[in-house]
């Protein structure tokens, strides 16, 4: 089974004017060709033959399932975390010593659970705001970084060290070791000597051509774009 | 207290040994106390380069295990009474060494001599890892070609990792000395620049050291180049030795072509 993942962009909207509909899709297609068109509520047999004509790729009332941001996630984080309020968890601790005054064997071992759940509820939050690294050391032969997420590197990659990174990966000076980016694209200079591989695929650095390239990743296809001093870009 | 100087390449045979044994004869020839410690175990060459080869009584690692005082093992160089030097193992290997071993070998050192100058073997395995710990600063030791420097950012990035002043929160300061270098092939463009090489390493530069025919007789008869004021690298080692005794020494450009060999050689046919 093969998956890919990707994110889309929705344009929701509802048709009160006709006339005023088509006016406004006419005069933004370049803004919305790329986005999905979700129109709520009724839609008439004109609007369904302009959109397809157009072409635009739409829904009609389809509730789609957003997602959510990464402050959101970390939001839901928090609810589910326990007494991570030091004035409860003594409170806790308290009760438990009234409980068990006994068996301090017990309370120690409550104790070190909570201190578990703790640190589990602190690397699952860690991982989800630290998952963009800006790094300025020279990464020298024979090192292995692996980042999970993002990375921006302003210093040189020298022949014979790797990188790995789950996410995007923007690198401003000379590449001559190896990259292994599974991130949407990758911003790298000139550089003849790079081993590059771009979600699984090798890049002919030959095409690396401006001070600057973009490598990104469209409809399974890989393109690299020169980065020019003034770029027009509609759709983002 | 004196000063720890590993000399490391990473790749073997760019001229460390050399450099160690003409770097150190050149401090010492500047009255400082200067002692050089061979320590490539099991392949010592320091003692035939500094010609005391029929010298070496006791070595590091008889010191370091208490068979023999460091007094009875140090030799003292023909030439210069400020320079010592400290014999290899040829007999044993680089298994022999420990940390504590090594530590108290080189405080012993520090406290007697200005500069503790340390030959480290070539690859980056224990024995290297032993020559860097406790350093205070190192020599890299290149020649102007690819594989040798990325064996040299390899070491390193070994250094940057393991010694003990990085441990300790401190940095190693690194000083870059490109061996060998040929003028006439670097202006046609087949040999490394200087820059590049800095480019590509990010360390300071210490000095460059032409090709000299000079260099391997020196080493065979053991009297290090740096004794011979008329030839290219003895002249490039004493700049070096002075740099490290705290004298302020333009670097001289021995790429560019109307200068070194290249004006040698037009010299002669004049």
């Amino acid at each position: 089974m093969r998956n890919r993942q990707y994110s889309v962009k929705v344009f929701e909207t509802a048709v009160e004017d006709e006339m005023k509909f088509i006016e406004f899709f006419d005069t933004h297609y370049m803004l919305f060709k790329d986005h999905l068109i979700l129109i709520k509520g009724e839609m008439s047999e004109t609007i369904h033959k302009y959109l397809e004509e157009k072409p635009y790729k739409f829904l009609n009332n389809t509730l789609l399932p957003i997602g959510r941001s990464r402050k959101a996630l970390e939001e839901e984080l928090k609810i589910g975390e326990p007494e991570i309020n030091a004035d409860e968890h003594l409170a806790l601790q308290e009760e438990l010593k009234a409980l068990k005054t006994e068996s301090g064997v017990n309370q120690q071992i409550a104790e070190v659970e909570i201190d578990k759940v703790k640190n589990e509820i602190k690397e699952l939050s860690k991982k989800l705001a630290n998952n963009f690294m800006v790094l300025d050391t020279i990464i020298r032969s024979g090192r292995e970084l692996k980042v999970e997420g993002d990375l921006l590197l302003l210093n040189r990659v020298n022949s014979g060290a790797t990188i790995y990174t789950t996410g995007n990966l923007i690198i401003t000076q000379v590449v001559e070791g190896a990259l292994r980016c599974d991130g949407n694209f990758m911003m790298i200079t000139v550089s003849p000597k790079a081993n590059i591989i771009f979600n699984g695929v090798e890049v002919d650095n030959s095409l690396l051509e401006n001070k600057l390239n973009r490598i990104e990743l469209k409809d399974r296809e890989i393109f690299i774009t020169p980065v020019i001093k003034k770029e027009i870009n509609w759709a983002s | 207290m004196g000063i720890v100087i590993a000399v490391i390449s990473g790749k073997g045979g760019v001229g460390k040994t050399t450099a160690t044994a003409n770097v150190g004869l050149g401090i010492a020839l500047n009255e400082k106390k200067c002692i050089v410690v061979d320590f490539d175990i099991g392949q010592r060459n320091l003692d035939m380069i500094l010609g005391l080869e029929n010298r070496v009584v006791y070595d590091l690692v008889q010191v370091m295990d208490g068979e023999a005082k460091i007094k009875q093992a140090l030799i003292r160089s023909k030439v210069s009474e400020n320079l010592h030097f400290l014999a290899a193992s040829q007999t044993k290997d680089k298994s022999v060494l420990t940390s504590e071993k090594v530590k108290a070998l080189i405080d012993e050192l520090k406290d007697e001599y200005d500069y503790v100058l340390l030959d480290a073997p070539a690859g980056i395995e224990s024995g290297f890892e032993h020559t860097i710990e406790f350093a205070d600063k190192a020599i890299v030791v290149v020649n102007p070609e690819v594989s040798s420097i990325r064996d040299a950012d390899r070491a390193i990035g070994i250094l940057d990792a393991k010694s003990q002043k990085v441990k300790d929160g401190e940095e190693v300061d690194k000083f870059l000395v490109v061996n060998r270098i040929n003028a006439e092939m670097v202006q046609s463009g087949e040999m490394l620049r200087s820059d590049d090489i800095l480019d590509i390493l990010n360390i300071k530069l210490l000095g460059k050291v032409p090709e000299d025919r000079g260099v391997i007789d020196a080493s065979n008869q053991g009297k290090p180049v740096v004794l011979d004021n008329k030839s290219m690298a003895g002249q490039a080692y004493t700049r070096i030795a002075g740099r490290i005794c705290g004298q302020d020494i333009v670097m001289k450009d021995i790429e560019s072509g109307d200068s070194g060999v290249f004006k040698k050689l037009a010299g002669m046919f004049r």
